[in-house]
């Protein structure tokens, strides 16, 4: 399959500021996913893929064409759409998609036709006429995506598409977004810093922090990346348990005694390694006189994965988010 | 949701020749000044003195067609409407108030709310570069300016001609015209850079109207006071209006004026100068996206 975006050492300074590192990217056509907290690089990146700024140093190539020489060939077959606002106040809706299209090199008559099209794709046909200072967030946001897809480009390049809208509307866009995705001959590189909008829509996953891309790869690799971790009950004193279960690899997260009038125990929560089994803790309580209560498998969501990359939170484990969260107990 | 759900249809087709980029940006800011009622007031206002030295010279054609022997008499009261290169000349420079009102609010329009709303990000990101956008937005000043100042000076000369001595007179006054145009051309490129820089370090209304004033109105002022209190001339060079005015009266080919022509090729350079940095000044302002470091 061809490469869409191939990029060689491409770093970036603005004055002593460097903005991307030695970023190395070789990725096929598809949907993709770009994620990086702010000031990661990514606006710089998509400045760099749209041929707008040239890299300080290293190669770009998108669809082909090297983002340094030829940036309105390459713009011509790219659709980009700003996180920001982008709208140009005073006009209506279809003026907007169809100025869109003219920018991209239709004919005046053919980008109002094709203007009209995309709107009614995108379910906007009755506010068309409408001024833009009208729109509200998500009819803006639909906008702009028109005015991305009026050239019915090979790549599009999205900048938080969701940012801003409620969770319906949001739903609506991703649906649309994974929809259009996948369109045969098409990419899609979708920017932002919610890891489940990019799990929706991508097959692939690039993540960027501080200008560097810290991973990169199919979303089942990055899911493949997860931590497993278990929530432990036991009765009886534990500390040998625990010692043993350090032995052989485990991390201990978090753990406490219980105890009250009756009897004593504990509670601990541990990360395992990847090729444990779960009958393991089993034989280790049963050689130390311990009896499990509860043995609870949380697993990690990618938001954790992401945020254990970049070395910020340290998990945030989907035990906190029930809807998300596959647990099995055994006791 | 599916493709045929949404009834989406890919689109392949002859795409435009690029070097048109400027043209839809061009127009589309003029489409957004004329949606502008303050524009219509400004427009009107600037048609007044149009209006008013048109029928000037059509009363003229018509008194002294029916009576020539009132040529003098005429001549002597409606000494503002004579003709000459002077007339038209004088008729532009006396439209810069209005001029200057017009593009300190449209300069808002135009670059400023590309600035503030993110438009910017809209146009770079299409099939053209920074020079087709630049292009786009000095023509689109460059046509409100001659819509105050060129168009209507050219009307009036050719009413001039058709009513008075007819083709005689375009054959005589070629001179004239060439200083219309000159003299359009240099007002349009000078105010169109400028009001371009300052719009877009500028972008509100306010803020830009100000530094116009600062410009127009206290740069002149200052320039005539330092004369005074020196004696040198060369202070005049301050007021940008006047200098353009000097370049103006070098293309209608008035050699009448040897005093004011003195400060004709420092009023070219400064003109130039202007034009210039107000390009350099414009061009890190033409940027897709915010770096948020």
């Amino acid at each position: 399959m061809a490469l869409v975006l191939e990029l060689a050492g491409v770093s970036h300074w603005y004055g002593a500021f460097r903005a991307l590192t030695d970023v190395e990217l070789r990725l096929e056509a598809g949907p993709i996913g770009l994620v990086g907290q702010n000031g990661a690089g990514k606006s710089t990146l998509m400045q760099i893929l749209l041929g707008l700024i040239r890299p300080t140093q290293g190669q770009a190539r998108v669809l082909g064409l090297d983002a340094r020489t030829a940036g309105m060939k390459l713009r011509s077959r790219v659709g980009y759409m700003p996180d920001r606002n982008a709208l140009i106040p005073g006009l209506n809706g279809i003026e907007y998609v169809a100025l869109a299209g003219e920018m991209c090199g239709m004919a005046r008559r053919q980008a109002l036709r094709r203007a009209h099209e995309t709107l009614s794709h995108l379910g906007l046909e009755d506010a068309r006429y409408r001024r833009l200072d009208q729109y509200s967030l998500g009819m803006s946001q639909r906008l702009k995506l028109a005015a991305t897809l009026v050239h019915d480009p090979d790549l599009m390049l999205l900048d938080e598409p969701t940012s801003g809208l409620d969770p319906e509307g949001r739903a609506a866009m991703l649906n649309l977004l994974g929809t259009l995705a996948h369109r045969p001959g098409k990419s899609l590189l979708l920017a932002s810093h919610l890891l489940g909008d990019i799990e929706r829509v991508c097959g692939s996953a690039i993540i960027l922090d501080q200008g560097r891309v810290l991973s990169v790869g199919r979303i089942e690799t990055l899911r493949a990346a997860r931590q497993r971790g278990y929530r432990l009950r036991w009765d009886n004193a534990g500390a040998a348990f625990l010692d043993s279960l350090r032995s052989q690899g485990v991390r201990i997260e978090a753990s406490r005694e219980l105890a009250d009038r009756s009897a004593v125990g504990g509670e601990a929560r541990v990360i395992v390694p990847a090729d444990w089994q779960t009958r393991e803790f089993f034989a280790a309580a049963m050689a130390h006189g311990v009896t499990l209560q509860m043995l609870a498998a949380e697993e990690e969501d990618l938001d954790a994965v992401y945020h254990r990359l970049i070395g910020g939170a340290t998990g945030r484990s989907t035990g906190n988010a029930p809807a998300a969260v596959p647990t099995r107990e055994a006791t | 949701m599916t493709l045929e759900e949404i009834r989406y249809r890919g689109w392949s087709e002859q795409l435009t020749w690029s070097w048109l980029g400027w043209w839809p940006i061009a127009r589309t800011g003029l489409v957004l000044v004329l949606r502008r009622k303050v524009f219509w007031i400004f427009l009107g206002l600037a048609s007044l003195s149009f209006l008013f030295m048109f029928a000037t010279i059509y009363l003229k054609a018509q008194l002294t067609t029916q009576n020539p022997g009132f040529r003098r008499f005429v001549d002597g009261i409606l000494s503002n409407a004579t003709g000459t290169g002077e007339t038209y000349r004088d008729f532009m420079f006396a439209q810069g108030t209005v001029t200057m009102l017009l593009l300190a609010f449209a300069g808002a329009t135009l670059v400023g709310d590309d600035i503030r709303s993110g438009g910017m990000s809209f146009y770079l990101a299409r099939r053209i570069e920074r020079w087709h956008y630049l292009v786009g937005k000095l023509l689109s000043v460059g046509f409100l300016v001659s819509l105050t100042t060129t168009l209507p000076a050219l009307v009036l000369f050719i009413e001039y001609g058709l009513l008075t001595e007819s083709m005689v007179y375009f054959r005589e006054n070629w001179t004239i015209l060439r200083g219309i145009l000159g003299y359009g051309l240099a007002l349009a490129l000078v105010l169109s850079c400028l009001l371009f820089a300052l719009a877009s370090w500028l972008p509100r209304t306010v803020p830009l109207v100000m530094a116009w004033v600062g410009v127009f109105l206290l740069l002149p002022a200052t320039g005539e006071m330092l004369r005074e209190a020196t004696g040198s001339r060369k202070w005049l060079l301050l007021s940008l209006w006047r200098d353009v005015r000097l370049i103006g009266t070098w293309c209608f080919g008035a050699a009448d004026q040897p005093r004011e022509l003195e400060l004709l090729y420092p009023s070219m350079i400064v003109a130039a100068a202007v034009c210039v940095l107000s390009i350099l000044a414009v061009l890190p302002r033409l940027r897709a996206t915010k770096v948020v470091p």
